[in-house]
């Protein structure tokens, strides 16, 4: 707590704050703009705090992923063009909510939910993070093989309309995740000799392709219809509730932020999962709790809440496993390693023995970065709701150009837009044919720890499922798998069933009307 | 979608039987001993996409709800196929000139191209939009964060 303190007092100066500051607006702008995300700015941004001290340095870079974390949602609700697969569940809603009209609400409660997320999360991370790690050393190959299955699974089946078309998405992302070296034997897979396939599919092309183009195009094609619904929904009188977050809509979103916050903590101890899984769990999970499921994707608030908490939350505590056992939890941190590194802090456990007031030094500017968050957050989401009235003929042709250099800076070579243009094909065809291109990229995000993991547990489960005995954290997860599956198919069944008795008593509703 | 979900599930079938017994095999080697082979994991989720997308096409045809407007109407639009045809002709032209003149060409392709594509006809808009786009770009990563794109 002294060291704490003591921390406070080291970043609480002009020079360091207003780094801090710049690093967490430049998050937002560059979270904002669709196609670049957190990892591109904190990579980016890492040269430019040579010249800072490390405190400093590290808290810019800190600031950075927090910003464009929240920003990321700016894109996602103005454009319904979520920056990163982990901002994709709160276009669900946020989207029809700016549609409707809602821009400022909906960009409110997406920071507030993200801010609330982050700090709590930051709190986990300052008081759990020794203890938190030595559970996570429990969670061997099995258990997260199991884990990850279970997450799949969940996110297939809550993602669309169909359990079947989710989890086809799902298998789909897992095997374009296959391609490239494999990593024990190292043969080529499915690289069809081109060399830039060796080392993989690149995600941020990839994601690019299939969150990004792929709606510019579906926008495009519904740009008559957009620009009246624009046009529309500035000529009628503007009510105050529809810019402001209620108290009706905190009653409704506190529960699914509190909660989306516990998953995204959760979600970011575990390394390989991200924050993609996080927020997705978090909104199926808040959705699943809803007394009106079927309202969720018409602009429910509590989506966003649930979404941006989860989101945000998991950049936090995906530090625990790196702070305490050197191991990133994230992209986010795999990067950060090399900042860390490169200003004199080693990451893992003898970093609390070695360097304890540098840790807090960083703690402390990590709280300071959510409150500035808040704050710089709140100035600009009344600027970017006017996007809203640009028409959309004039968006396109700007985020298409942003993407292809959120593209082209991941691998530096004009193979990245190949790629991104063979997933924007996907993408489209994913869309309209009512596949859940979220949860392929998530099987495609999950999919190299799931074949590790898997790889592994046959080898120490020596290809016996009785050995399983001994793993019963990895028994419960497949059984919560198998229990997922059949809950989805019959919750979908059911509300299938719901809405066609709603659709017979709409018909006879009218039918009557038409008698008399 | 119903008729959509039918097709679609027959096209992943048949993908999933060329992959399985034809690009799968010819594409990953077999493993020395003692290793878990390579091609485990991809013939796995081609097997349980087959698989799923049999069920797709009966379950979809076990569902015998009437026929709405829904299930009639073709999944992807004309407009929509019109916007893909026209930004796909603006990535291709931008290639071209990526490849053969300059990054900066492609990067004024892509706007004005689709400018023009969706319907832009001012030349003000034309002219002003891709010049404030990319030096928006240039002051962002070639002054402020001290990088190169290209």
């Amino acid at each position: 707590m002294d060291y704490l303190i003591t921390g406070f007092s080291h970043v609480l100066n002009p020079i360091t704050i207003l780094w801090v500051t710049v690093g967490v607006t430049l998050g937002y702008v560059l979270g904002a703009l669709p196609g670049l995300g957190k990892a591109t700015g904190v990579a980016v941004a890492i040269p430019m705090t040579f010249y800072l001290d490390p405190v400093t340095a590290i808290a810019m870079l800190i600031g950075i992923a927090k910003g464009s974390g929240a920003g990321s949602a700016v894109s996602a609700i103005l454009l319904n063009t979520p920056g990163e697969p982990s901002s994709a569940p709160t276009a669900l809603d946020g989207y029809p909510l700016a549609r409707q009209g809602k821009a400022q609400k909906a960009l409110k409660m997406g920071l507030f939910a993200s801010v609330i997320g982050d700090f709590i999360s930051t709190l986990v991370l300052i008081v759990l993070a020794a203890p938190l790690a030595r559970y996570a050393l429990l969670i061997g190959p099995i258990e997260l093989c199991a884990i990850l299955l279970f997450s799949l699974t969940f996110i297939g089946g809550l993602a669309g309309k169909s359990l079947i078309k989710g989890l086809i998405a799902a298998a789909f992302g897992v095997f374009f995740a296959t391609v490239g070296l494999e990593t024990e034997t190292f043969i080529p897979r499915l690289t069809f000799d081109i060399l830039e396939l060796d080392s993989g599919i690149s995600l941020v092309p990839m994601a690019i392709g299939m969150l990004a183009i792929a709606e510019m195009i579906v926008q495009a094609g519904n740009m008559k219809k957009l620009d009246a619904e624009t046009a529309n929904m500035y000529s009628k009188g503007r009510k105050k509730e529809d810019n402001i977050v209620t108290a009706s809509d905190w009653r409704r979103s506190l529960p699914a932020i509190f909660r989306g916050t516990l998953i995204g903590s959760i979600v970011g101890i575990l390394p390989g999962l991200g924050a993609s899984v996080g927020s997705f769990l978090s909104y199926g999970a808040t959705k699943k709790a809803s007394k009106t499921p079927e309202k969720f994707g018409t602009g429910m608030i509590e989506g966003i809440a649930a979404a941006e908490s989860a989101d945000n939350a998991v950049v936090p505590s995906s530090f625990i496993p790196l702070f305490a056992l050197g191991i990133p939890g994230s992209v986010i941190a795999a990067i950060l390693i090399a900042a860390f590194v490169l200003h004199g802090l080693t990451p893992g456990p003898q970093m609390f023995q070695k360097q304890p007031q540098m840790v807090a030094d960083i703690y402390a500017a990590m709280l300071c970065a959510s409150v500035i968050l808040l704050a710089v957050g709140y100035a600009g989401q009344r600027l970017f709701s006017q996007i809203i009235r640009v028409p959309i003929r004039l968006i396109i042709p700007g985020v298409m150009f942003l993407c292809c250099i959120g593209a082209y800076m991941e691998t530096s070579s004009v193979f990245s837009i190949y790629v991104m243009l063979f997933f924007t094909v996907i993408g489209f065809i994913a869309r309209k044919l009512d596949f859940s291109f979220v949860t392929f990229l998530i099987g495609f995000v999950i999919g190299p720890n799931l074949e590790l993991t898997f790889r592994q547990a046959i080898q120490i489960l020596d290809q016996k499922a009785i050995n399983l005995i001994h793993h019963p954290i990895a028994i419960i997860f497949i059984i919560l798998t198998m229990v997922t599956v059949v809950w989805i198919a019959r919750g979908s069944g059911s509300s299938k069933r719901a809405a066609k008795a709603a659709e017979v008593d709409k018909q006879t509703k009218t039918n009557k009307e038409g008698e008399t | 979608m119903r008729r959509a979900d039918i097709i679609s599930g027959m096209v992943l079938i048949v993908f999933g039987l060329v992959m399985l017994f034809i690009v799968i095999p010819t594409q990953i080697d077999t493993a020395p001993d003692g290793f878990v082979s390579p091609s485990l994991v991809p013939n796995m989720m081609m097997i349980l996409i087959t698989f799923l997308a049999g069920l797709l096409i009966i379950t979809t045809i076990r569902n015998k709800a009437k026929d709405t407007q829904e299930d009639t109407a073709p999944p992807i639009s004309k407009a929509e196929l019109l916007a893909f045809l026209k930004l796909g002709s603006v990535f291709a032209v931008a290639l071209m000139l990526y490849l053969w003149v300059a990054p900066l060409a492609a990067g004024i392709a892509i706007i004005v191209g689709s400018l023009v594509a969706l319907g832009e006809r001012r030349p003000l808009i034309i002219i002003v939009m891709p010049t404030l786009i990319l030096f928006g770009i240039w002051l962002l990563f070639y002054k402020l964060l001290g990088t190169a794109i290209v």
